[in-house]
């Protein structure tokens, strides 16, 4: 059997007497897109923060390709392959949209904490970058600074960011947060076409994008997991019906989809 | 695609000439400085200037470039002055063969080597827990300056000679003007040096850092280290600046390490623009020109310049380069001539009113505090009797009507403004 890309083993995490994950085991499989769902307050945004080494867990694993990452610091998980995004928009709102993208290069491309070398020139990444921008559609908007974008511009480019690094685990938190159904559209193409190859890992509360996008489904309630698989079982899962997915596509359907 | 990167391109390269261009035209104008203002008083200014360059350029690389606020810069500079300070006294005691020319890489060092130290433990964080520790290692160090007199000598600090060095190619730095183009020579490889860091990986990170750390955290970077490497490289250029220091005056006390220092380059740095490479460069030749021409004739001069400082902090926050960039605009649309007449309304009754409270606040200064009996003041050449009702009275209405006609041209100028930022000139 190969080793999963990201594996939870046990995963717990407790604020004070509060728990709020309350033992997650999970497998991600290589190439796999999975999306993670559940009501407001389950946890996962903390799931996402455990993986990614925001905070620690109390107990148990996390493997990225087999290697356990739990506790590490979030630069030394990012430097083994695992990138995020954030619900709240994260990008360096007073820098060009072009040198937030190569922000995201430098340490992937080797570059360290260079001081002897000048960025600007070092073609492949000015290049590298360029690329990456043209494949957000953002190249037009290259040198004005970041915080000046719109907003469905400004998660286009923190998608950038995010898989710019080429790390071969993306994880995307709410994408389309707060998106109008065009620009949910937009960004699912553009979610599409970016990790192309590579395991992605998505908390959604968009229903039909979820389903769209994702090859597996996690449901999770409460700090648990209380089902997983492909999305049709999921659908069809009557504890997912009664916990959580009932009422959202109901809610769904009553807003006309 | 490919021609968009290929304009890309095309731009950087005209960026680039552009930039190097800067950097010749400033080594001309350092090199022909001198050739303008000759007289002694002039070198000694533009000698502090340059120093005063080099440690705000320093401080602004933790400040402007990497986000964080240090109460206790001045220990840097200062204890890089102090090991040169030594150094020299070294060369003149053993005959040792060292130039002073190469004496700042040394001071340089020293600086370093601390900041190594005392960054290992103060960039853990930004913030209020930075600048609390930045507050607590100064207090610490300018204290020991008292108590290790052995090498900070104590309250008279130390001093040496820096003509018993080796002769310099027959340079033996006995004039003024030979000091100035070593100063100059410093500053301008040292302002390089800074620029070309904020162009390295490590530097443009130490923007993103100050930005956002911890998205950067998420793109492989630490944060404290990238904090780290500003810091050390800070301390080297700090260091060198006390070097300078160290030549130029021959004497270091521990005056030149305590908070007032270190609060001075702060001030320095943020009058002149954070935001900007040069903004320091222009707050420190905008500060030595006012603190010591305006010395020569007022002593209140520290309370205009305390005021400045306010007024810039309030209303300018991105300081007077901050200020002069923001025409931009206005000149990319070719509005500047708009622009005129409304300053020349506001700018002008403003500046009147404003020496009119400068003026009663000299003549409040001379009454109460000149010698019984001396009465007769002087401002700009106009002699008269500080109790005299009628220079009072000519103070004070140059005053209010100055300042009220300002305020009243101030919404128009207002507005200008915002048509002249407005492409095509809307309503």
């Amino acid at each position: 059997m190969t080793v999963p890309a990201l594996e939870m083993k046990g995963l717990r995490k407790a604020f004070g007497k509060t728990e709020i994950i309350r033992g997650i085991d999970l497998a991600i499989q290589k190439g796999e897109r999975h999306a993670l769902i559940g009501p407001n307050g389950a946890g996962k945004s903390t799931t996402f923060n455990l993986i990614s080494g925001r905070f620690p867990p109390s107990s148990g694993q996390v493997l990225l390709h087999g290697e356990d990452i739990s506790g590490m610091e979030s630069y030394n998980i990012n430097r083994r392959g695992l990138s995020r995004s954030f619900q709240i928009t994260n990008i360096f709102p007073k820098m060009t949209v072009f040198e937030n993208i190569r922000c995201a290069l430098l340490w992937p491309e080797g570059y360290k904490y260079s001081w002897w070398q000048i960025v600007s020139k070092q073609k492949h990444l000015t290049e590298e970058a360029d690329r990456i921008l043209d494949s957000i559609n953002l190249l037009h908007r290259r040198d004005i600074p970041a915080g000046l974008l719109s907003y469905s511009e400004q998660r286009a480019l923190e998608i950038g960011i995010t898989v710019g690094g080429g790390a071969d685990v993306i994880m995307l938190d709410e994408p389309t947060a707060g998106m109008s159904r065009s620009e949910t559209t937009y960004i699912v193409e553009l979610i599409a076409k970016v990790t192309e190859g590579k395991t992605l890992i998505m908390v959604e509360h968009d229903m039909p994008v979820v389903f769209g996008l994702a090859d597996k489904i996690s449901v999770l309630v409460y700090g648990e997991i209380i089902s997983t698989g492909e999305p049709e079982a999921v659908r069809a899962d009557p504890k997912v019906q009664e916990a959580y997915l009932g009422a959202a596509l109901e809610a769904e359907e009553a807003a006309g989809h | 695609m490919t021609d968009t990167t290929a304009t890309t391109t095309r731009a950087q390269s005209d960026h680039f000439m552009q930039q190097v261009t800067m950097w010749v035209v400033a080594a001309i104008v350092l090199m022909a400085l001198p050739l303008i203002f000759n007289s002694g008083s002039s070198l000694t200014i533009m000698n502090q200037m340059a120093i005063t360059v080099v440690f705000a350029l320093a401080y602004n690389m933790l400040l402007g470039q990497g986000g964080m606020l240090s109460f206790g810069h001045a220990v840097y500079m200062g204890l890089g002055g102090f090991m040169v300070m030594h150094l020299m006294n070294y060369i003149e005691m053993y005959d040792l063969p060292i130039p002073l020319p190469v004496l700042p890489i040394f001071g340089g060092l020293f600086g370093m080597a601390v900041a190594a130290l005392i960054g290992l433990f103060q960039t853990r964080n930004a913030g209020t827990v930075f600048a609390m520790i930045s507050l607590g290692v100064g207090e610490l160090i300018a204290a020991c300056s008292i108590i290790i007199t052995a090498f900070f000598g104590g309250e008279e600090g130390i001093s040496g000679d820096r003509t018993m060095g080796l002769p310099t190619f027959g340079v033996k730095f006995l004039h003024q003007i030979e000091v100035y183009y070593l100063i100059a020579f410093w500053m301008f490889l040292s302002a390089l040096g800074m620029f070309l860091y904020s162009r390295t990986p490590v530097g443009r990170m130490a923007n993103a850092v100050r930005d956002n750390p911890e998205r950067a955290e998420f793109l492989g970077y630490s944060a404290r280290w990238v904090r780290y490497c500003s810091f050390v490289f800070s301390g080297f250029f700090c260091g060198v600046a006390g070097a300078l220091f160290a030549i130029n005056y021959e004497i270091l006390t521990e005056e030149n390490l305590n908070l007032a220092t270190s609060g001075t380059i702060l001030l320095v740095a943020f009058l002149g623009g954070v935001g900007i490479f040069a903004g320091p460069i222009v707050g420190a030749v905008v500060f030595t020109l006012l603190q010591t021409v305006m010395s020569l004739h007022t002593e209140l001069w520290a309370l205009y310049l305390g005021s400045m400082f306010v007024a810039t902090v309030m209303f300018f926050p991105q300081g007077l380069t901050g200020l002069i960039m923001m025409h931009g605009g206005p000149m990319k649309l070719g509005n500047m001539g708009k622009l005129v007449v409304p300053y020349f309304k506001t700018i002008l009754p403003g500046m009147l009113g404003l020496l009119g409270v400068m003026f009663l606040m000299e003549i409040v200064f001379h009454a109460r505090h000149a010698s019984v009996g001396d009465d007769m003041m002087s401002i700009f050449g106009v002699d008269f009797s500080s109790h005299s009702p009628v220079a009072w009275i000519v103070c004070a209405v140059m005053a209010v009507a100055g300042i009220w006609i300002a305020k009243t041209n101030a919404p128009e100028l207002r507005q200008t403004w915002h048509e002249a930022n407005t492409p095509g000139g809307a309503k």
